[in-house]
């Protein structure tokens, strides 16, 4: 195993060195002599963290699953709360999505984790984890989900009503079934985002991908083998994720187009 | 208030109507009655108030003063339950407006399933039979992104027919169509007219009025200006206003 990753180094530190060569030429001083970067990388440790890895990524994944399923609760309550002519429903949806999108997703998870034991409850880690993101991410989908409804033409809404249907009926019939479509592409936007921020709850000892790497960059001191893992981990969840948009679009491609009115 | 006629009301009475966008003075102090069965043709310039004014009728805009009585029931009334009100009233837009996620039937059979809670089957059966009376039997499973403009207002006609109305109304039903998509959609307008439907019609198609309507209305600034037969009024209209605007839409 180490063996090909040491020629692959040694390819890489080659053609490094005749960039850097030739680019002397033009500029000395901008290019000091100094010791390869990747001289020390080692695979084999990442290989031997492999398992914790693996562990961290599972579990990733299934709370970014968990707290995306939460979001869109909250997302799909604030949303409809925020559609209300009523202020007594819109101001404190419109409060609580600004005071999400207006403070530091830390900043909300450590509000969680400190506080919450304050108040009388003590909920494990991942639990804390889980609704600080499903609290955080469900402000966004909510804005997500208005933002589908609202960009339903005004005409679909006056076909509705014209023809005797109730808010409800205009709603599950007419407007919800178009908006759905709209909103899938941001949605899924949204669980990469989500993805991500879950890196965060590494800092409350959730053990998920990023503390996985954490763990190794610090029990061998090796940041760069630690943190550079767990990117390539993240990015592999990021095609999975985009993968799982370019279907779904081609998926709604089928569906009948949108109103050309 | 003006003083109603105490003896009869039409199918739609307009009493005094007036309406307000802000300060914008759309409806003037508007009289008119419409008996059950007549077609009425109202026309005007742009900015006059005429959609504005059939957009009352079924309540799409709310009134300011006035009142306006449909079927029996004045708007506005407590007791008047809108959304039963408007099964009765059909509406066709400018824009057509059809659910662009179903298909030409599905269209035809949503109100009647979900409003009038007529049977799926018969409903279907209803709605077929509709779209075959407008020319599109063909394109029954068809989305609206498959048919022309054309195609799509008379889907429009057949999904208000769907409701079994008692009173039809159509916002410049031709003004988005190309050329010689219009007369298709006139001809299925002409065939409702001549079942009865009591019809009030934004148009400018001269040529339509001429054929069905017993009245036209000719709207300026927001007031009736001028009302009578189609026959009166394009060979002999009364104000200079109607004659400005008749001499502008015939010379083409």
């Amino acid at each position: 195993m180490a063996v090909p990753a040491r020629l692959c180094c040694s390819r890489l530190r080659y053609s490094l060195f005749a960039i850097r060569y030739s680019l002397l030429a033009i500029r000395p001083s901008l290019f000091p002599r100094r010791a390869p970067m990747l001289e020390n990388f080692s695979f084999r440790t990442i290989v031997e963290y492999l398992p914790l890895f693996g562990q961290g990524l599972i579990t990733t994944v299934w709370l970014s699953a968990l707290s995306f399923a939460g979001a869109l609760a909250v997302g799909i309550v604030l949303a409809a709360m925020n559609l209300q002519r009523a202020q007594l429903f819109r101001i404190p949806a419109k409060a609580y999505i600004d005071a999400v999108r207006a403070t530091p997703l830390l900043a909300q998870l450590y509000f969680l984790y400190f506080g919450l034991p304050r108040l009388g409850f003590v909920l494990p880690e991942l639990v804390v984890g889980i609704l600080a993101l499903s609290l955080n991410s469900g402000a966004y989908v909510a804005e997500i989900i208005r933002a589908g409804i609202l960009s339903i033409p005004r005409g679909q809404v006056e076909a509705g009503v014209a023809s005797g249907m109730t808010y409800v009926q205009r709603m599950r019939l007419v407007i919800l079934p178009q908006a759905f479509k709209v909103t899938i592409p941001p949605l899924l936007g949204q669980a990469i985002v989500l993805v991500k921020d879950s890196a965060l709850l590494s800092l409350i000892s959730v053990s998920e991908l990023t503390r996985a790497g954490q763990l190794l960059a610090s029990d061998r001191f090796m940041p760069a083998e630690g943190f550079i893992t767990i990117a390539a981990f993240y990015l592999l969840l990021y095609y999975c994720l985009k993968g799982l948009a370019g279907l779904s679009s081609r998926w709604l491609g089928l569906q009948p187009a949108r109103s050309s009115t | 208030m003006s003083t109603p006629s105490p003896t009869k009301t039409g199918m739609i009475d307009f009493r005094g109507v007036s309406k307000w966008f802000g300060t914008l003075n759309v409806l003037k102090d508007i009289t008119l009655s419409v008996e059950p069965r007549e077609v009425v043709v109202v026309c005007g310039p742009s900015g006059s108030g005429k959609s504005t004014l059939i957009r009352c009728i079924n309540g799409l805009e709310a009134i300011k003063d006035g009142d306006l009585i449909v079927d029996g029931q004045r708007l506005g009334d407590p007791a008047t339950n809108m959304t039963q009100l408007r099964t009765e009233i059909g509406f066709v837009f400018q824009s057509f407006n059809l659910y662009p996620h179903k298909t030409a039937l599905e269209n035809v059979t949503l109100a009647p399933i979900h409003v009038r809670k007529i049977a799926r089957a018969e409903a279907e059966q209803a709605g077929r039979e509709l779209l075959a009376k407008v020319g599109l039997a063909d394109k029954v499973d068809a989305y609206p992104s498959q048919l022309s403009g054309g195609q799509q207002q008379r889907v429009a006609i057949a999904r208000c027919l769907g409701m079994r109305p008692k009173i039809m109304l159509f916002d410049e039903p031709t003004s988005a169509l190309d050329p010689e998509m219009i007369s298709e959609v006139l001809d299925v307008m002409v065939a409702v007219a001549e079942e009865g439907m009591t019809m009030m019609v934004v148009t400018h198609e001269m040529g339509f009025a001429r054929k069905v309507a017993q009245r036209v209305v000719f709207m300026d600034a927001g007031a009736i200006v001028e009302s009578g037969t189609p026959e009166e009024f394009f060979s002999a209209p009364k104000t200079d206003r109607s004659r400005a605007f008749l001499s502008k839409i015939l010379r083409h």
